[in-house]
C-alpha cells in the first residue's frame, strides 16, 4: 500500500468514526426513534386503479404527519412495496417487514388479508386493511384486524333498509324485491348471508346471484333479476365491471334503483358509466372529497402543497388517509402512556379507542376489547350531474 | 488434458454422479442447506420455504410438461386439489398432518389421472386447452361446492405439530419442506433410470414409435399424469399445512403459468432445470423489489414509477433468457461447466 493511499484511508476512516458519533449524540438527546409500519399495497395488479390512490392517501398521512413532528415526536417510517395483487408476494413482504421490526401492518385487498389473518396473530401485529369482511370481525379467527371501513354486511343492511323505507315512502304497500348482484369471490360473498337475513326478517323478498369474471356483458344477470321484478339492486363489485352493468341496464330499459356498496361507489364508476350512473345510490363509508366536511382539510391542503387537488387524488386517498391516521392514534395512546410501543401495546391502546373523530369523513370510530369494528354506520349519496351528493346523515345498521 | 466427458463402461454411464466435480458440488449443496437455516432471518427463511414448495412443484410439472411431453396448464388446479384435501381432511376430520398430507398426494394423482384421459387424443395446444379447462372446472368445483369445501370463504387449518413440535414455524417447515425436496430429488432422478422413465422419455420424443416398440401409451401417458400430480398434490398440501389457511385465490391460473415459466426458463426435462426455475421464478420479483426500495431511498423523485419498471424488468428479463439461451436455465449451467472443463482450449 503506497503512502498516498494509506493517509487516504486514514483520513477516511476518522471522518467515518466521527460521523458515527455525531449521529449517534443527535439520536440520543431528542428521542425521535421512528416507528416502523410495514404496508402493503396494490398499484400493478389486478385493484392498482383503487390501489393507488389509498397508497397515496396512507404515504400522504405519513409524510404530512412527519413534516408536523410526527406522533409525539417521532416520526413514522412506513416501510411499503406493491405486491401486485398476489397472495405469495404480500407473505414474502410481510415477512420481511417483520424481521426488520415493523410494530404495525397496513394491508389491501381480502386475499392477502386472509392469507396472513392466522400469522399476524402469531406475530401479535396489529393490521388495517381495506377488506371490510365481516369475517374479519370474528375476535377468536382474526385478533389483530381492525375494521375501519363499514363492513361489507353492514354496508348491505342499509341499503336494504334504506330500499324497505324508500318502497313505503313512495306509497308502496306490497314487499319490495332486493336483489344483490355480487363479485364472485370471498370479496363479493362476504354480505350475502346477512343481508339475505336482514331482508327476509324486515319484509323484503330478497335474491342473491354472483357476477360471472371475464365476461363482456350482463344482460344474462339482468333477465334474471327482471325475472324477479327486482325493484332494487345492491351491486357489490368493484367499479369497471359495475360500470359495464349500469351500462347495460340503461340500453336495455332495466328500471330498478342502483345502490351500490363502497368498491364500486367511486368516482371511477363515475367516469366509467357516464350518463348510466346518474341516479345511482352509493353506500359511502368514506365521505368523498366532493362533500365539504372537517375532515378533508388537513389532506387538502397537504395536496395543494404539491400542487394537487383532493377532488383529483379521489375518496380513495381519504380512505388511505383516515386508515393511516387511526393506526397512528393507537401509536400515539401507547406512547402517551409511556409503554413501549409494540404489537401487543398497540392492539391495547386501539381498543381502548372511544368515538375517535375523523372529522366526519366517517362516522366515529370505536373499538373495544370484544369488537375491532370500528363504526356500523354510514352516509348514502347518489350520483347527480356526475358527483356523488349527500343524500342521508348518518344511517346505523342496528 | 480433457476434451469432454467419456465413459468406458456401463456402470458409469448410468451413475448419478459421473465426475468429482459433481461430487464435490453436491457436498458443498448438502453443507449450505444445513447451514443456511442458522444464519437466516425469517424472512430468508420464508423464502427458501417458497422456493422449496416451488422446487416440488415444478419437478412434478417437469416430469409431465418436459419428460413425457404433456404439456399442462393445470398446474395450480391440481395444487388446489392438494391443500383442499390436506385441509379439509385435518381441519374438518382432524386427521393428522401428516396423514392428511399423504392422503392429498394420492387424490390429487387420482384427479390427474381423470383430467389426462383426454391426452390419449389430444396433443401439443389442444391439450393445453383440455389441461386449461381441468384448471377452471377443478377451481369452479372449489368456490361453488360449499358443502365441501366452504365455498369462497378461506379454510383455517390447524397448526401441524410432530412429537409437540410447531412444524409451520418459518425455522420447522424449513426443514420439513427441503427433507420432501431431497426425497422427491432422488426419487424423481431414479425415476428416469427405470423403464417407467425411459417409456415417458419415448413418449415425448416419437410416441408412434414408442408405441411401435411397446410402450403402452395410454398406460404411460395415464401414470406420467399420476406421478407428477402426485407430487403437484404434495406442493399443495405443504402450502396448505405451511400458512394454515386455504383461500382459492392462490391457485389460479396465473399459477399454472407461473409454473410453466418455471420449467421453461428453468430447463424442460431436467431436475436441475425444475431446481433453477423454482429459484429464479421466486427470487427474481423479491430481487426487484429490494433493488426498488434501495433506488427509492436515494432516488425518492421515481418512487411511483419503481412498480412499473419492476414489472416491465420481470417480463425482460424472461424474454432475454429465452433468447440467449432457449434450453434454459440449466443449458446456461452446463456451459458453464464445460467453459471451465476445456478452458483454455474449448472448441
Amino acid at each position: 500500500m503506497s503512502r498516498k493511499i494509506k493517509s487516504v484511508f486514514f483520513v477516511l476512516v476518522i471522518a467515518s468514526l466521527v460521523l458515527t458519533a455525531c449521529g449517534g449524540g443527535g439520536g440520543g438527546s431528542e428521542d425521535a426513534t421512528p416507528i416502523k409500519v410495514g404496508a402493503i399495497f396494490d398499484l400493478t395488479g389486478a385493484t392498482g386503479d383503487v390501489g393507488t390512490p389509498y397508497s397515496e392517501g396512507v404515504k400522504g398521512y405519513v409524510e404530512w404527519l412527519n413534516a408536523k413532528g410526527g406522533v409525539e415526536g417521532h416520526p413514522i417510517e412506513l416501510v411499503s412495496a406493491d405486491y401486485a395483487y398476489k397472495v405469495d408476494v404480500a407473505e414474502q413482504l410481510y415477512s420481511q417487514y417483520v424481521s426488520e421490526g415493523v410494530v404495525a401492518f397496513m394491508g389491501w385487498g381480502t386475499g392477502d388479508t386472509e392469507a396472513l389473518r392466522t400469522k399476524i396473530a402469531e406475530d401479535k401485529i396489529p393490521f388495517m386493511s381495506a377488506s371490510y369482511s365481516a369475517a374479519l370481525l370474528d375476535m377468536t379467527a382474526a385478533p389483530y384486524n381492525f375494521l375501519i371501513g363499514t363492513s361489507y354486511s353492514d354496508q348491505a343492511i342499509i341499503a336494504v333498509r334504506w330500499a324497505i323505507d324508500d318502497w313505503a315512502a313512495k306509497g308502496n304497500s306490497d314487499k319490495p324485491k332486493v336483489a344483490l348482484i355480487h363479485h364472485n369471490s370471498p370479496f363479493g360473498q362476504s354480505p350475502v348471508e346477512d343481508a339475505k337475513a336482514f331482508a327476509e326478517a324486515n319484509g323484503a323478498e330478497f335474491m342473491s346471484l354472483p357476477m360471472p369474471a371475464g365476461v363482456t356483458d350482463f344482460v344474462a344477470e339482468l333477465a334474471q333479476m327482471q325475472t324477479f321484478g327486482a325493484n332494487y339492486v345492491i351491486v357489490h363489485t368493484v367499479s369497471s365491471p359495475a360500470a359495464v352493468l349500469l351500462k347495460d341496464a340503461k340500453s336495455q330499459g332495466f328500471g330498478a334503483q342502483f345502490i351500490c356498496l363502497n368498491w364500486c361507489a367511486d368516482e371511477i364508476l363515475v367516469n366509467l358509466a357516464g350518463d348510466a350512473a346518474e341516479g345511482v345510490m352509493g353506500a359511502l363509508p368514506f365521505a368523498p372529497p366532493t362533500s365539504p366536511v372537517p375532515g378533508h382539510e388537513a389532506a387538502a391542503e397537504f395536496l395543494q402543497g404539491q400542487g394537487k387537488t383532493l377532488e383529483a387524488a379521489t375518496l380513495h386517498y381519504t380512505q388511505g388517509w383516515w386508515t393511516m391516521a387511526t393506526m397512528v392514534e393507537g401509536i400515539r395512546r401507547v406512547l402517551a402512556d409511556g409503554k413501549e410501543v409494540n404489537g401487543e401495546n398497540i392492539r391495547a391502546a386501539l381498543e381502548t379507542i372511544q368515538n375517535f373523530s375523523t372529522g366526519d369523513v366517517t362516522t366515529a370510530i370505536s373499538f373495544s376489547a370484544t369488537s375491532h369494528k370500528g363504526n356500523n354506520a354510514l352516509k348514502l349519496f347518489q350520483v347527480e350531474g356526475g358527483k356523488w351528493t349527500e343524500v342521508s346523515d348518518f344511517i346505523s345498521a342496528e | 488434458m480433457i476434451s469432454g466427458i467419456f465413459h468406458s463402461t456401463y456402470e458409469k454411464d448410468m451413475a448419478l454422479r459421473r465426475t468429482h466435480a459433481q461430487k464435490i458440488r453436491l457436498v458443498l449443496i448438502v453443507i449450505f442447506i444445513l447451514v443456511f437455516p442458522f444464519l437466516a432471518n425469517r424472512y430468508y427463511l420464508t423464502l427458501a420455504n417458497q422456493v422449496g414448495i416451488a422446487v416440488i412443484g415444478a419437478i412434478g410439472l417437469n416430469i409431465l410438461v418436459g419428460y413425457t411431453g404433456q404439456i399442462s396448464l393445470g398446474q395450480g388446479g391440481f395444487m388446489a386439489v392438494g391443500a383442499y384435501t390436506a385441509g379439509i381432511l385435518t381441519a374438518r376430520m382432524g386427521m393428522p398432518w401428516w396423514a392428511s398430507t399423504i392422503v392429498a398426494c394420492f387424490a390429487t394423482a387420482l384427479v390427474g389421472t381423470v383430467f389426462g384421459i383426454p391426452s390419449l387424443r389430444l396433443k401439443g395446444l389442444y391439450l393445453a386447452i383440455a389441461t386449461l379447462a381441468a384448471q377452471e372446472i377443478i377451481l369452479w368445483a372449489v368456490k361453488n361446492w360449499d358443502a365441501l369445501t366452504g365455498g369462497v370463504d378461506a379454510l383455517v387449518v390447524p397448526n401441524p405439530e410432530l412429537f409437540g413440535i410447531r412444524m409451520n414455524t418459518d425455522f420447522n417447515f424449513y426443514w420439513l419442506v427441503w427433507i420432501l425436496v431431497v426425497i422427491v430429488t432422488i426419487a424423481s432422478v431414479n425415476l428416469f433410470r427405470t423403464h417407467f422413465g425411459r417409456a415417458f422419455i419415448a413418449i415425448r420424443d416419437q410416441d408412434i414409435a414408442a408405441s411401435v416398440m411397446g410402450v403402452d401409451l395410454f398406460k404411460y401417458k395415464l401414470l406420467a399424469f399420476a406421478v407428477s400430480s402426485f407430487l403437484v398434490g404434495l406442493a399443495g398440501a405443504l402450502t396448505a399445512h405451511y400458512r394454515s389457511i386455504v383461500t382459492w385465490e392462490r391457485f389460479t391460473v396465473d399459477v399454472s403459468v407461473t409454473y410453466l415459466a418455471m420449467i421453461i426458463i428453468g430447463g424442460l426435462g431436467s431436475i436441475t432445470g425444475s431446481y433453477l426455475g423454482a429459484t429464479f421464478m421466486t427470487l427474481l420479483p423479491v430481487v426487484l423489489t429490494n433493488l426498488g426500495r434501495a433506488v427509492k431511498t436515494s432516488f425518492p423523485v421515481i418512487d411511483s414509477i419503481i412498480p412499473f419498471v419492476q414489472q416491465g424488468m420481470f417480463g425482460l428479463v424472461i424474454i432475454l433468457f429465452l433468447i440467449l439461451e432457449p434450453e434454459g436455465l440449466n443449458k446456461i449451467w452446463k456451459n458453464i461447466k464445460d467453459y471451465f472443463r476445456l478452458w483454455p482450449f474449448s472448441y
